[in-house]
């Protein structure tokens, strides 16, 4: 790429952290000012420093790390007088494209029509993927009008749920040994007695969720009010990550985190592409734990899986994960909507595979047993 | 506004490439993307971010540093319910204590007790403390792991890196005569928060490039046969392409080179590197992958 040589004026500094903030990068007017700092004190013929230089300046994570090359290149390399309107004009809409925080606006652009045409449809599915909708999906069995019904009734619940685990653990957290510092610490206004002892007692901490939702094709009359249970759970609980699976893994924390639920579930039709397709869970979780595993996953996140274990991947890659998977986190528990019909019983490959590994196997057929999960919290 | 770092003057660093050079005098190899951050850490008295896979030498950056400048290294290790009282100061309790059972025979006022039992003398200084309180010139103070402190911790260290003082209720403010050099780092357990990153420069530490490896184990084990050297980099880069949970480090190039070293080995073979299999992979499962690789065929 031909290359023009940077300029280090102030102003073209400046419109370089404009650029870079518009094309995906955090930085602020904070880092504006470091970066004019950092370019007075190297060397101004040195153009690879100088790159590097805004680099560790500029960006805060690996992501924009990888990023930050490609916007200089491009920025300097468009810009022969880097203040040009012409210039930016010419560049920015072009490299928009690999933004994915516009390319998913332009996604929503594209697909007006379809959006539109999804939210007069949701009234009656509420959100599913219009497409898939049309092709593969029955809701028969959830008439909407109950669905409201049940809807308020368990987001009550719920919060019931969530306020008795607040207090368990308040009671709990009772007193266990006489804590020596301490107490001599509170003696000193008192002239060395010990008249108030104090106490240590366990601290407890609040255990992290994981959702990891089936959405594929045999979870069909469940999934939807799953996702409402992922949500409540989600707003009663500090800290719950949620995701959707069939064929792979989408994280949905960020669509749970709204304030009304419809606008969610809009959301979620835009971005579960797999909803009422096959199942491999074990791929999906390989993709999880890849991504997004060491970041989400402690000795104290509680994972919760809500399946029916219909699985058409490969056994021992599902058990490979699972096992991985159990190994770092403090309890698995697998939630299987089946559970609730009397005559079922765990023979499906997946399940199978997966019963090994579980903590906790309970149903997840009703209101009442995604209730029952409070024990396991 | 606290003042730049205070910089010795006969160490001077006048531009980046002098940094590697020294960096590479004390044995660390670096590229030049490390060497501008460091250098920048050093001119603009900004913490440094370092982030990226264990065994890749980030808590090294520390180390090297405070011996390039000569300077204390002063080092606050993170975990899980790190707490003021070990990362920034306590009170000598059971030495107050014996002072206000002393104080008790002896006429003076009650205001100038309280003052001798809270004095600088029962004071016990953790890391964060002694980085603020260093005399002579700016220590390197490495705050390492991050991401294992909870997040309460990450909201009172961000308060340090921007304004240098700590406050000790019974003492007052205590400002830094020199700002020490922060290098942070993190292994990306968990998202650090924005406002901290904003404050501090940033450095994405990746596996290093063939050549840079050879340079790192010539440096390190200067005994290396050149042969067996670059058999054993080639082959943990090979590695680092499986799909295993823990892919190897430098540390793990090292070690297995160290021992194939020790072991008497003039050239890698599948035999040495089943043997020393524990140097590579740091799992049974990974183990058992490295072997259903073929290990013959990644030595070849």
């Amino acid at each position: 790429m031909p290359q023009a040589e940077p300029d280090h004026s102030a102003a073209s500094i400046v419109e370089f952290c404009q650029f870079a903030r518009d094309n995906g990068l955090s930085n602020g007017v904070g880092q504006t000012l470091t970066a004019l700092e950092a370019a007075k004190c190297i060397a101004p013929a040195d153009k690879q420093v100088f790159a590097l230089a805004l680099r560790t300046v500029l960006s805060s994570s690996k992501e924009e790390w990888d990023l930050f090359s490609k916007i200089f290149e491009l920025f300097w390399s468009h810009s022969q007088n880097a203040l040009g309107p012409d210039s930016k004009e010419g560049t920015e809409p072009r490299f928009n494209t690999h933004r994915p925080r516009a390319s998913s606006r332009a996604l929503l652009g594209l697909s007006e029509g379809d959006a539109s045409q999804s939210e007069r449809e949701s009234k009656v599915v509420l959100g599913a993927s219009a497409q898939q909708r049309l092709q593969k999906m029955d809701l028969a069995n959830v008439p909407s009008d109950d669905l409201l019904a049940l809807e308020q009734i368990s987001m009550r619940l719920f919060r019931k749920m969530s306020l008795r685990l607040a207090r368990r653990r308040k009671i709990k957290n009772l007193a266990e040994r006489v804590d020596v510092r301490r107490t001599i610490r509170r003696s000193i206004p008192r002239g060395g007695d010990p008249i108030v002892l104090a106490f240590r007692g366990r601290k407890l901490r609040k255990h992290k969720l994981l959702i990891f939702l089936d959405v594929s094709g045999s979870m069909n009359s469940y999934s939807l009010f799953l996702v409402r249970f992922a949500y409540a759970l989600q707003k009663y609980f500090n800290s719950v990550n949620t995701f959707l699976f069939s064929t792979n893994a989408v994280e949905i924390t960020d669509l749970l985190r709204t304030r009304d639920l419809p606008d969610a579930l809009r959301g979620l039709s835009q971005r579960a592409a797999g909803w009422a397709g096959g199942t491999k869970i074990g791929d999906s979780l390989r993709d999880f734990n890849r991504q997004h595993g060491r970041r989400l996953l402690s000795r104290n996140t509680v994972f919760i899986i809500l399946s029916d274990g219909w699985d058409t991947g490969e056994p021992e890659l599902l058990a490979g994960e699972l096992r991985n998977t159990r190994r770092i986190v403090r309890e698995l528990i697998w939630l299987n909507p089946l559970l609730g019909l009397e005559e079922y019983a765990p023979v499906t490959r997946g399940m199978r595979t997966a019963l090994p590994y579980v903590d906790v196997f309970a149903a997840a057929h009703n209101l009442e047993s995604l209730l029952a999960l409070e024990r396991y919290l | 506004m606290p003042t730049a770092p205070t910089f010795p003057e006969d160490k001077q660093i006048n531009d980046v490439d002098d940094l590697i050079r020294s960096f590479e005098r004390l044995g660390y190899v670096t590229d030049r993307a490390l060497a501008t951050a460091v250098y920048l850490v050093i001119k603009l008295g900004k913490p440094l971010l370092i982030e990226g896979h264990a065994g890749l030498g980030k808590t090294e950056v520390a180390k090297v540093l405070a011996a390039m400048l000569g300077t204390r290294l002063i080092r606050l290790q993170c975990y899980e319910g790190l707490d003021i009282n070990s990362a920034v100061y306590e009170w000598n309790y059971q030495k107050q204590l014996l002072a206000i059972k002393i104080e008790e025979k002896i006429e003076r006022a009650i205001e100038e007790k309280e003052k001798y039992i809270f004095s600088k003398e029962f004071l016990l200084e953790r890391p964060l403390l002694q980085s603020i309180l260093a005399e002579a010139a700016s220590p390197v103070l490495l705050i390492d792991e991050i991401d294992r402190a909870d997040e309460a911790f990450e909201a009172f260290l961000l308060e340090l890196l921007s304004d240098f003082q700590i406050t000790v209720p019974e003492m007052g403010t205590i400002q830094a005569k020199h700002v020490p050099y922060v290098i942070l780092t993190s292994n990306r357990t968990r998202e650090l928060s924005d406002a901290l990153k904003r404050r501090c420069l940033y450095h994405w530490i990746d596996y290093p490039s063939f050549e840079k490896e050879m340079k790192i184990v010539r440096a390190k084990l200067p005994g290396i046969e050149e042969e067996l050297g670059s058999q054993v980099v080639r082959f943990v880069q090979a590695v680092r392409q499986l799909d295993l949970a823990k892919p190897p480090g430098v540390t793990e190039t090292l070690d297995c080179a160290q021992s194939a070293m020790s072991l008497g080995k003039h050239r890698l073979d599948a035999q040495t590197v089943e043997e020393t299999l524990g140097c590579v992979t740091k799992s049974m499962e990974d183990g058992a992958k490295l072997k259903a690789a073929g290990i013959e065929k990644m030595l070849s």
